[in-house]
């Protein structure tokens, strides 16, 4: 196109002749549309279309003092402990725990708690399902998962991190409860029979 | 050369449809386009199932980079000229009405207080030259602490965000959050992506 736009150029006055004939009203609009898509690229490589996404975080409130503190029935508490190098960790009760190693797959982590939970997550799919098809409205939905997620005996999970295990691990963990429909879950602190717990395994 | 008849009929194409298309797409673009905000440090925040989009406004940023830098960021111009000037107050340094102007539109920074006065000066390219290694958060000197508390001060609407790189180790963010949880805020957002699969 350009070459052929600086012959007509250069070359005009010598054969006018044939360029006269040729003569239209189109206006060549190919620098335009140049631009027109120049720009159009330019924006849509810089777009940036995917908003972040967020989850939210409860932490429980640090108690003042000892009496404050909730007395929840060892039965229904899970700790889940993450160390170095994607290390999962889950034990059940507090008395003689038998730590077992898991991964954070959909056959590892989430396959406990979905059997530990299922009082919960049972109810809470049902739910879902009813949403699905649409006898609930998404309102309705949330509310309703909200009393079933605060069920007295659900599960209570109890995620304690290493320092030296990565952020990456406590979000797939967090995940995995918004997944397994836990409502009742907290990030404590781990303590030292943990730490040695988890290294032996 | 022998000259060559061409056809009559013309090659030119309509492209009328085409360039209408085109820039109904750039007006489409220009539009919505909201360019990204030059961070200091990048980071890989990781995947998870959570659909809860991030607010635009009444945020507060706290990025943690993969070494453990910690990098402040506020939104609102207005919020970030006070919660510079209480700041400035607290740690007894004063900034110029320029360098507070400059304050406001900058994005996140991860510097000791003292040190803002010599990155506000600096144009894009300069700013980019400072090494920024993360607002001090140790117990003897505690900046993000008190960045939290002013601004939270000044505008209690604000949400906290935490955005953490996927290699983050566990010890900065567990530092952060007892940093939050110091200022009594126990509810934050953990920023993420949208999980590709399921």
């Amino acid at each position: 196109m350009a070459q052929l736009n600086t012959e007509q150029g250069g070359g005009g006055k010598k054969d006018g002749k044939v360029k006269q004939k040729k003569s239209s009203t189109h206006i060549d609009m190919t620098p335009m549309v140049d631009l027109a898509f120049l720009l159009l690229t330019f924006f849509m490589l810089t777009t940036t279309f995917s908003k972040p996404k967020t989850m939210e975080v409860n932490m429980p409130v640090k108690p003042d003092n000892e009496e404050q503190q909730q007395k929840v029935a060892e039965s229904l508490t899970l700790t889940v402990l993450l160390g170095k190098d994607d290390k999962v960790v889950w034990y059940q009760g507090v008395d003689n725990p038998t730590p077992m190693i898991t991964d954070l797959s959909a056959t590892g982590l989430r396959k406990t708690l979905i059997q530990k939970n299922s009082r919960v997550f049972t109810r809470a799919e049902a739910l879902r399902d009813s949403l699905n098809k649409g006898f609930i409205k998404t309102p309705d939905y949330k509310k309703r998962l909200g009393e079933i997620k605060q069920d007295k005996l659900g599960l209570i999970v109890l995620i304690k991190s290493m320092e030296n295990a990565n952020y990456e691990n406590l979000v797939d963990v967090l995940d995995e409860m918004a997944v397994c429909h836990i409502g009742r879950y907290a990030i404590v602190d781990i303590t030292p029979v943990e730490i040695e717990m988890i290294e032996k395994i | 050369m022998p000259k060559v008849s061409y056809p009559r009929s013309s090659p030119v194409l309509d492209m009328t449809p085409m360039v209408d298309l085109a820039f109904l797409l750039v007006t489409f673009f220009m539009l919505t386009t909201k360019f990204r905000a030059d961070e200091p440090v990048v980071v890989d925040t990781p995947s998870s199932v959570s659909e809860i989009k991030l607010p635009d406004i009444d945020i507060m940023t706290i990025t943690i980079s993969p070494d453990g830098g910690c990098f402040f960021n506020i939104d609102g111009q207005a919020n970030r000229e006070q919660v510079l000037m209480k700041m400035g107050e607290r740690y007894n340094i004063t900034f110029t009405p320029s360098e507070v102007k400059r304050f406001t539109v900058l994005t996140s920074f991860g510097l000791p207080i003292a040190d803002l006065k010599r990155l506000l000066p600096l144009d894009e390219e300069g700013r980019k030259k400072i090494s920024q290694k993360g607002v001090p958060m140790d117990s003897t000197n505690n900046q993000l602490s008190d960045w939290i508390r002013f601004s939270r001060l000044q505008n209690p609407q604000f949400r906290i965000a935490v955005k953490g790189d996927r290699e983050t180790d566990y010890k900065t963010v567990k530092r952060v959050i007892d940093i939050l949880q110091e200022n009594k805020v126990n509810k934050f957002n953990l920023i993420t992506n949208l999980e590709q699969t399921n």
